[in-house]
């Protein structure tokens, strides 16, 4: 990949890049409060993976690095599932909420303001899924952008 | 709250291959042999899981597994609105089949694919389609159905177009990309108008209220086609010979058994959910027909074809007629006084005939893929006296085509036998039928045994191929071996549990 | 009047999905079957979504919720996996024809046959 866009371009991802990965991390951990979640915030947090695509057209190989972070991202949501079963309730029983540990805090009843603190494994999923889906979308980005790149070059 | 594993064992055949699915590209990092390891340990796990599950089914009884419910084994009211998995006779034997071919599969992969690239997204895909098969056979909630047939689509399309240096896997793999992905989005659709019309999703609490009015009809008509197509029944069978031509020899039974796992989850929703809304006898001979044009199109198709791999794929798609012709028979009877007389003998033979398919036909894909790992050709016309070096995989071929053309004593006769005894009662011309499709795929396995291993040696072939793959080869043989010596055993014990979960009682 | 209003998702479902048909069997470009695969899978998630309306009702998120009742949260729920599923699949369906293109030098459906030979 050898194109670069224009300063003006490429100055506007500079700015942009940072308040899109964090209202993506918003949308993950707001997951079980708001409409979000994993799979929506961790799309928000590729789609500055592709601005830094078009923007730049090189990009150093982080292929590994996409890989490995999506595959513990889904091993951990997995094991959090699993790990239902082995305190000896079922595949994933939420065996985090109103414990009082990390979001561990109880649910209110009825039409609240929205405490973070609450949801016991749900918001810990959402985060496994954010992690996965970021990287995930990244890799198919990164990789789409490679190869097609190599085609133009062959014709 | 205690730790319970048997109870949690359908859960475990799912989460098992998932968790290990994921952990294969990190252990990858470390050395390829602690990833081979990580891959087997997950199919082994998955395998023991499987047996324990059926063991406590067919010593016990079968129950129902909540997701996310904080006791085991309780069903409330509220246990039909969270996901829930069935261990029942008919899961096991579905799940059986699937873990015997797996196993196989599995191991022929070690030597068969070696020196490719990429290998750790290999065992994940192999591992996630595991995962999706088990889900679509264990589940009985329709939207987990979808979930879990659209990570089979996606899996087993990556495993086909897995070899794709060359264009015709990769092309091979799109079209039952295109199939599967609109079949899914048709199947979500006749889930949305069940849904629409019971607001509930579990098969039985649908089965309460389900009414068989023109939604019903509809819906089931999508799900019957979908599925149907799946399974690659003629005539939605175009994708099915391109797939298991193209496809790495190693995976080929594995695309195989996600198309038996299609028609074991069509059978559960025909006789769970809409037994008692439709007219059995009319969708009974609906499948009849399906049966019988699947047996005759498939073996006639296979009549002109000279790449060995491309024949077994047809000759797959005339066994699937069987199935669906068996039990259409059994299903056709449901409602009159013939089910005690034939009937429940059509849906044994059925059963037993897709158990003992599973096995002899991922038998026969891996003894033909020896052969192009062996030759580096698939042409019969170009192939001859592989039986001098080969003499494993010209047995494993042997016991794998007489069983598939059911030749006595082998497991594919037992099974035949109690087909052609039920049919033969339900309509003399249907038995006919089926023997001289069985005649015409005995002389179609004498072809290809006769063009391939027997003649002058030709040199073409490298010897043997690696222990692994025969070992792989050897253990499928010895389940078809063991079906055949004790298919009373069998039948008794795993097919009528299987007959009877359907909540069919003679 | 009212129930023609409560009609016309369902009418614009069955236009998107005959449309998405209509491309993937008539268009001879992969890339223009994929988007009608897309087009397809848009009508179906209209179709859940226009399942759970109900007039006057809310979304249902509790946080910050006013006092009414709320729709039934199940359809949106299989939308958003069936969202989820639809981004997978295109993502795997555009890497074949990428290297569909790169094997054969076309996206032409009607040249990309030759498993048949």
């Amino acid at each position: 990949m050898n194109w670069k866009m224009s300063r003006v371009v490429r100055t506007v991802t500079d700015v942009m890049v940072v308040p899109i990965i964090v209202f993506g991390i918003y949308l993950i951990i707001h997951g079980h409060l708001t409409p979000g979640g994993g799979f929506q915030g961790g799309a928000v947090v590729a789609s500055s993976t592709a601005l830094l695509i078009i923007a730049y057209g090189s990009f150093r190989d982080y292929k590994k690095d996409f890989s490995s972070v999506e595959s513990i991202g889904l091993t951990l949501f997995i094991f959090l599932a699993i790990l239902g079963i082995l305190l000896g309730a079922t595949l994933f029983y939420n065996f985090g909420a109103g414990t009082g540990g990390l979001f561990g805090g109880r649910v209110a009843e009825g039409i609240n303001p929205g405490y973070i603190n609450t949801g016991g494994t749900v918001p810990l999923m959402n985060i496994m899924v954010g992690l996965e889906v970021t990287a995930a979308l990244s890799l198919i980005l990164w990789m789409m952008a490679k190869s097609s790149d190599s085609m133009e070059v062959e014709a | 709250m205690s730790l319970d594993l048997v109870n949690a064992s359908p859960a475990f055949i799912l989460g098992i291959p998932l968790l290990f699915a994921f952990l294969t590209p990190l252990a990858d990092r470390i050395s390829k042999e602690l990833r081979d390891a990580v891959f087997m340990i997950g199919l082994l796990l998955t395998v023991l899981f499987v047996a324990v599950m059926s063991y406590e089914v067919f010593t016990a009884e079968g129950w129902a597994y909540v997701f996310g419910a904080e006791e085991t084994g309780e069903i409330t009211r509220f246990s039909f609105f969270r996901i829930m998995f069935v261990a029942d006779g008919f899961a096991a034997l579905a799940t059986i089949t699937v873990a015997i071919t797996a196993l196989g599969a599995g191991i022929y992969s070690f030597a068969f694919m070696e020196g490719q690239t990429g290998m750790e997204k290999f065992y994940t895909l192999f591992l996630l389609t595991l995962a999706g098969v088990n889900g679509m056979i264990l589940t009985a909630d329709l939207f987990n159905l979808f979930v879990w047939f659209e990570v089979t689509s996606i899996a087993s399309c990556g495993l086909v177009a897995f070899i794709n240096y060359k264009g015709k896997s990769v092309e091979a793999a799109l079209k039952y990309m295109f199939i599967s992905v609109i079949g899914g989005l048709f199947l979500l659709l006749s889930i949305g108008l069940l849904y629409g019309e019971y607001g509930i999703l579990n098969y039985f609490a649908i089965a309460e209220s389900v009414n068989g009015g023109v939604v019903d009809r509809v819906a089931l008509s999508i799900i019957l086609v979908v599925l149907g197509m799946k399974a690659s029944s003629v005539p939605m069978h175009m994708w099915a010979p391109d797939v298991y031509t193209e496809s790495p020899g190693a995976v080929t039974p594995f695309i195989a058994i996600t198309s038996l796992g299609s028609l074991f989850v069509l059978f559960r929703i025909l006789f769970v959910v809409f037994r008692y809304s439709v007219s059995t006898a009319a969708l009974g001979g609906l499948l009849i027909i399906l049966g019988l044009l699947s047996m005759f199109v498939g073996v006639s198709m296979a009549l002109k074809q000279s790449d060995v791999k491309r024949l077994i794929a047809y000759l797959s798609v005339s066994q699937i007629g069987y199935m669906l012709l068996a039990v259409g028979v059994g299903f056709s009877t449901l409602e009159n006084g013939d089910y005690a007389t034939f009937g429940a003998l059509a849906l044994e033979g059925g059963f037993f005939h897709m158990i003992n398919d599973g096995v002899y036909k991922a038998l026969l894909f891996l003894s033909a893929a020896a052969i192009v790992y062996s030759t580096g050709t698939r042409n019969l016309n170009k192939l001859g006296g592989l039986a001098h070096r080969m003499p494993y995989t010209t047995m494993f071929f042997l016991i794998g085509g007489l069983s598939i053309a059911g030749i006595p004593p082998l497991s594919g006769f037992s099974s035949k036998l109690l087909i052609y005894k039920s049919i033969y009662l339900y309509h003399p011309i249907l038995a006919i039928i089926a023997l001289v499709v069985s005649i015409i795929t005995f002389a179609l396995i004498g072809k290809v045994f006769y063009n391939a291993f027997l003649g002058p040696d030709l040199g073409l072939s490298k010897g043997e191929v690696p222990t692994t793959m025969l070992l792989a080869m050897g253990i499928l043989t010895a389940v078809v071996v063991v079906f055949s010596l004790f298919p009373n055993y069998v039948v008794a014990e795993i097919v009528v549990p299987a007959v009877e979960a359907l909540g069919v009682t003679a | 009047m009212n129930s023609l209003f409560y009609a016309l998702p369902f009418v614009m479902v069955a236009v998107l999905i005959i449309m998405g048909l209509y491309t993937v069997l008539f268009k001879r470009n992969l890339i223009k079957m994929i988007m009608g695969v897309a087009i397809i899978q848009n009508g179906v998630n209209l179709f859940l979504v226009s399942l759970a309306y109900r007039e006057g009702y809310v979304a249902p998120i509790w946080t910050s919720a006013p006092d009414v009742d709320m729709v039934l949260p199940t359809p949106h729920a299989l939308t958003l996996t069936s969202i989820v599923i639809g981004v997978a699949t295109t993502a795997l369906m555009l890497s074949f024809v990428i290297m569909l293109k790169k094997h054969y030098g076309t996206t032409d459906s009607h040249e990309t046959r030759r498993c048949k030979e």
